[in-house]
């Protein structure tokens, strides 16, 4: 059997991403969080949480259900996992969001919902892992892009596991000395290895196949992207290694924490290269918007690369980590996030509508379900917003990163219209919209007589 | 079946083949080079191969339904058996150059 299975519950994923990111919009244009409240506020790892956890996790949960099988050639193992796991991960983010909203004393939640949320999360984690390490292990040899993503599965089981310790901290549920050091120290340990190796490798690895797959690019495993995955391995390895070592209070880890940065940046540099030959090696002449919109991401890991060496070298990262980690947050992931949406969400309702009537009757391109030329301004405007935002953070300007986040917010509204009418077949002739008798597809819920293929 | 006979069939079927618009790409399957071989034996018994543009792709089996389907429908075939392979798999170079402007 070759086929991947249409996965049910990612478009279920995506909404309850898209309603995180516009709440987290709100919550910047309202100034909620850094840089009004300071970077280590309750405020601010609220907002972190709700971008981190309820947008950009979510976002990769949905699309990995999609295309780790993809990825592997053979279908989802335990997909019935995906449902609980959502309705665990919506229900613990939002409970350790509001946990942290307590901490800030802006409402009258418990305290107690950061543990809870903080195990529900887990919880949820826990059972997407099981999901994607069962199909992954059930696929070896893994190519590739499913190496990274199996990477990047450990950084989560990681990230989650020093969470859930700072969350027990936080609550005053736990005073053992090992979890206080851990939260006093492991800080940018359990951000590196969410935003670099659960987030950021994960969607590398997924971009190389991706955008192969849409530009119609050579799709050979080349020596350079093998270095990528062990540079990228080795750097989070090394991250992780960093947590014992603070537990035990061993010394030598800042040479440690050099040594990975130096790994992350030199992968990151050639990945870039990878992806320019990507890009310039493509058969297909047209650059769908996707993939348009994608190259402001790749250029916004470049500056941010940049940025943190320049940073490092001039020893001002904790003056820069605000600026570096929305760059990073904003630019490159939700920028790269958002314009594969713009890819997945036709494609996905395509096979949902039309795929059964292939060859039956005339259906319309995948393309035929968006209008590029409306969208893109959406994504010039997001990325106009990045930049200032950036530069707001930099020059320490609240209220110029007020008023662009509510430019952002604008732009990331009208996108999610887009997705909209795209599941709606707004944009779809009308004489091919709904051949066939076929009913228009549920926003985001899946059909309940699910097609699944052989 | 004389060997011309069956020549007319396999280029009727090929034609006819060119009316599944592969979604992604915007252009038939015939010009991508999706089909592989069409093999046509005694009593209109039709073997057709094909590809997909990347294994594990969600529109597989639609697509090789929609072969199934389009082969059937040919005048002359008796039945239509489509088989999936991925071996040479599938790369760019494959595609007729009506394919490749897109």
């Amino acid at each position: 059997m070759f086929g991947a299975t249409l996965s049910r519950w990612t478009m279920s994923y995506f909404a309850a991403a898209l309603i995180f990111l516009a709440i987290g919009e709100v919550m910047m244009v309202l100034g909620f969080g850094y840089p009004v409240s300071s970077i280590e506020a309750p405020e601010t790892l609220a907002l972190v949480h709700t971008i981190a956890l309820g947008w950009l996790s979510l976002l990769m949960a949905g699309a990995l259900l999609q295309f780790v099988p993809v990825l592997v050639g053979r279908p989802l193992s335990l997909p019935g996992l995906a449902l609980p796991a959502l309705v665990l991960l919506v229900v613990g983010i939002t409970g350790l969001v509001l946990g942290f909203v307590s901490l800030a004393g802006a409402g009258s939640f418990s305290p107690l919902l950061l543990p809870f949320g903080a195990t529900v999360t887990i919880a949820g984690f826990g059972l997407l892992v099981i999901v994607f390490a069962t199909t992954l292990w059930q696929a070896r040899p893994l190519p590739l892009p499913a190496r990274f993503v199996a990477v990047g599965l450990g950084s989560l089981v990681a990230t989650i596991a020093l969470g859930g310790t700072y969350a027990f901290v936080l609550a005053g549920l736990s005073d053992t000395q090992a979890a206080i050091d851990l939260t006093l120290e492991g800080l940018s340990l359990h951000a590196a290895l969410g935003l670099g190796g659960w987030l950021s490798f994960t969607t590398m690895g997924v971009s190389y196949r991706l955008l192969t797959m849409f530009m119609l690019s050579p799709d050979r495993e080349r020596q350079s992207s093998r270095i990528v995955w062990a540079l990228g391995a080795a750097a989070l390895g090394i991250v992780a290694c960093i947590v014992p070592m603070i537990l035990s209070g061993s010394a030598g880890r800042v040479v440690l924490l050099l040594i990975a940065a130096l790994a992350g940046v030199i992968a990151i540099g050639i990945y870039m290269a990878d992806i320019v030959r990507i890009y310039r090696g493509r058969k297909r002449k047209l650059i769908e918007l996707n993939s348009r919109a994608g190259i402001g991401a790749f250029a916004a890991l470049t500056v941010a690369t940049i940025f943190f060496l320049a940073l490092a070298v001039s020893g001002q990262i904790e003056r820069g980590v605000g600026p570096l980690v929305y760059l990073v947050t904003f630019g490159w992931l939700t920028g790269m996030g958002l314009a594969q949406l713009y890819k997945i969400v036709p494609f996905i309702t395509w096979l949902e509508c039309y795929g059964p009537l292939l060859g039956r009757m005339p259906t319309p391109r995948v393309q035929d379900l968006v209008v590029e030329t409306r969208a893109a301004f959406w994504f010039r405007l997001f990325y106009l917003t990045v930049i200032v935002a950036s530069a707001a953070l930099c020059l320490d300007n609240a209220s110029l990163f007020r008023v662009s986040s509510l430019g952002q917010l604008i732009a990331v509204n009208a996108l999610l219209w887009e997705f909209v009418a795209t599941r709606r077949l707004s944009n779809v002739p009308s004489n091919l919209r709904l051949s066939g008798g076929f009913a228009r597809p549920h926003l985001f819920f899946p059909p309940f007589q699910s097609r699944r293929q052989p | 079946m004389q060997p011309t006979e069956s020549e007319e069939l396999v280029e009727r079927i090929r034609d006819a083949l060119r009316m599944i618009v592969d979604p992604e790409m915007g252009s038939n399957i015939v010009d991508l080079g999706l089909i592989y071989d069409i093999a046509v034996q005694d009593g209109g018994l039709v073997r057709v191969t094909m590809t997909t543009t990347i294994k594990g792709c969600p529109a597989t089996a639609f697509l090789k339904e929609a072969v199934q389907n389009c082969v059937w429908y040919v005048p002359g075939v008796e039945y239509a058996e489509v088989r999936l392979t991925y071996e040479p798999p599938w790369t760019p170079e494959m595609m007729l150059e009506a394919a490749v402007g897109l």
